[in-house]
């Protein structure tokens, strides 16, 4: 399918869902003439639009012009781009059992080798040393409060 | 002459000094990492300004930009990779020179070009700012409603690309500001019932996610930059070759100044721009594209005088006109703190410290930069499997920072999605950030407006400053829709002849 077609009705698929949420605001008391929901509403009539504006126009184009697809390079690379924020999502997942310190250890680790360092042997001494130079930064030196970890808190209770 | 004391303040009684210099490092190390833009480098340590004084975590801010402009050009001399986009044209020349044996020559023309260009965008910046900024005094609720609009139109026609994609991007990002507590009334609006969305999407999250994470994804997989490995050392110009260079800073100067000033421009366009005029004007033009120095000289100056005449109509109407000062912005209103005239008002001290700090960045610039090239050199050699690793572990320790929320790393990873189906489908990211930023004033402008009226749209087209503003935003819209219909006729023009 034409990415143009693609990203039109995705919009109007944005604009339907966004608008039906509009029904599960509140009315106030405090409310204006308005309301709550009258710029979201305007919003999603004008998304739906626009996406439907972008489906006729790929659509007329690709009978103008006959459709060819488009360069694959960025597609091609989704899978791999999905693959490499997996990583942060289970740095999110893990990062309260495992604390700071690990769980960022294992992340650089991780990306590390997803990206095929060339050195696999150098990346768990890389990994702590930056996981340990982070720690500093964040934890000593700007006292930001990061997750100690639940499981050696567990084990030393 | 209290504004005199409030300077001398600045330098002496606070670490301001500390705040320029360590903005203008990180800039430069992350301008020479190619793939980094300015608008990244000031993205990653936006989360760090959450618990600063406003008025430094704005002056680091300003820094960052001001090094990044420059350490764009070190790859784009040492490894023909421009570090940032603004340096593509630095290229051009600056690497023939490199091939030359003439490395250290180039990187200290464009130093000093960059020093040149900042000094003029600041003494711009300075001049320009506040007289502009008191225009909007005259503004109502519904002179800011047709203000915010026209920054949401001009970004949308002006970043390239298709307008339906550019104003679809910022109705996007208008949609994720209504997320949170209503500004009026105060009932929550698409929070679904989680906690964490009751005080809406930070726009810092949309900028690391968008510009970063986006960024880490579709490098993921590339190959590593070219290596350098001959030892390089600066070679500041002579007064000599300065004043055989003035004209195409000259050239450098009024482009970046004529670019900042326009929303869309840019270093890019100003740098390209002022390189042609540069090869025009030249008494050589024959050695542009051999290695010449003016070559080097005008889109160097043109790029370092757009990261401080750009923020001209940010600190004026509160308008950004590129990445980097979307960003900025995001980082002003983090601290509560309004572009306009009420900020130049109630917090003079937070311009005083951009004014002040830029200007120690500006100066800090020589020395640091020369210190600074084995470092940056050390860190573009680095294995690209390794600079990911890092960098997305700095990315996610510093969202974290803001809230200590898991929440807004999931956000922020959700967001970075996004961005990468946007990038796949053509949609430009900065009118959907815009939309995020310009959102909240949109919308509660619209609305007191209409309280003001009872409810009648009529009020709008008795403001003469809405009126203007919504034609212009108009007039920007339908020229961006004629290039393109123009655009796709030559296209198919082009197509048939063939």
């Amino acid at each position: 399918m034409n990415k143009d077609l693609l990203s039109g009705l995705v919009l109007l698929l944005i604009a339907a869902l966004y608008h039906r949420a509009t029904g599960a605001i509140a009315d106030s008391t405090l409310s204006d003439e308005v309301g709550a929901t009258g710029l979201p509403r305007v919003l999603a009539y004008t998304l739906a639009g626009l996406g439907l504006l972008l489906v006729v126009r790929s659509l007329l184009v690709a009978r103008r012009a006959g459709y060819t697809a488009d360069p694959e390079s960025q597609d091609a690379r989704l899978p791999r781009a999905v693959g490499f924020l997996l990583f942060g999502a289970a740095y999110v997942a893990v990062l309260p059992l495992l604390g700071y310190l690990v769980s960022v250890a294992l992340l650089i680790a991780a990306v590390t080798l997803f990206e095929r360092a060339e050195r696999p042997w150098a990346v768990p001494i890389v990994a702590i040393g930056g996981a340990a130079l982070y720690w500093a930064i964040f934890v000593k030196l700007l006292g930001v409060h990061q997750p100690v970890g639940s499981v050696w808190q567990a084990l030393l209770s | 002459m209290t504004a005199f004391w409030d300077i001398v303040h600045l330098l002496t009684g606070t670490p301001l000094v500390f705040v320029a210099i360590g903005g203008l490092i990180w800039g430069i190390l992350g301008g020479a990492l190619p793939g980094i833009s300015a608008s990244i480098t000031m993205a990653l340590i936006l989360p760090f300004t959450y618990t600063m004084d406003p008025a430094q975590a704005v002056a680091l801010l300003a820094c960052v930009y001001i090094g990044a402009e420059y350490g764009g050009s070190i790859p784009a001399i040492l490894i023909r990779t421009p570090g940032t986009n603004s340096a593509a044209a630095t290229v051009l020349d600056g690497y023939e020179l490199n091939r030359q044996g003439r490395a250290g020559e180039a990187l200290g023309i464009s130093l000093m070009s960059g020093v040149v260009g900042s000094l003029f965008g600041l003494a711009m910046l300075v001049l320009l700012t506040e007289p502009l900024s008191w225009l909007a005094l005259a503004f109502k609720p519904t002179s800011y409603f047709g203000l915010g609009i026209l920054g949401l139109s001009v970004i949308a026609s002006m970043t390239g690309g298709s307008l339906v994609k550019g104003l679809a991007a910022a109705v996007i990002g208008l949609m994720i500001a209504t997320v949170g507590t209503d500004p009026i009334s105060g009932v929550t609006r698409f929070t679904f019932g989680v906690p964490d969305l009751l005080s809406g999407v930070e726009p810092v999250l949309v900028m690391v996610g968008l510009f970063a994470l986006t960024e880490l994804m579709s490098q993921s997989g590339s190959s590593n930059f070219s290596r350098l490995k001959d030892p390089v050392r600066i070679k500041l110009p002579s007064l000599a070759v300065m004043n055989r260079l003035k004209r195409a800073q000259a050239i450098g100067c009024i482009f970046g100044l004529f670019e900042g000033l326009t929303p869309g421009g840019g270093g890019s366009i100003a740098a390209f721009m002022s390189y042609n005029e540069a090869r025009r004007w030249s008494k050589t033009p024959e050695k542009f594209g051999k290695g010449s120095e003016e070559g080097v000289a005008a889109p160097e100056t043109a790029n370092n005088t757009v990261a401080s005449t750009t923020l001209i109509p940010l600190l004026s109407f509160g308008i950004p006109s590129s990445n980097s000062t979307a960003v900025l912005l995001g980082g002003l209103l983090m601290h509560g703190l309004l572009p306009g005239p009420r900020l130049f008002e109630q917090n003079p001290q937070v311009i005083d410290s951009l004014y002040v700090g830029s200007l120690i960045a500006i100066i800090a610039q020589i020395g640091v930069g020369i210190v600074i090239l084995p470092a940056c050199i050390w860190l573009v050699n680095r294995p690209r499997p390794y600079q990911a690793g890092f960098i997305f572990a700095l990315i996610l320790s510093g969202i974290y920072t803001l809230n200590n929320s898991p929440f807004d790393l999931g956000i922020a990873l959700a967001l970075a999605l996004v961005g990468y189906l946007m990038r796949i489908a053509q949609f430009p990211f900065l009118p959907m950030i815009l939309g995020v930023v310009l959102g909240h004033m949109v919308e509660s402008s619209y609305r007191r407006s209409l309280v003001l009226s009872g409810g009648d749209h009529m009020i709008f087209l008795e403001d003469p400053i809405a009126v203007g503003l919504l034609i212009a935003s108009a007039a920007f819209a339908v020229y961006s829709l004629s290039r393109e219909v123009r655009d796709a006729r030559a296209i198919k023009l082009q197509a048939v002849q063939s």
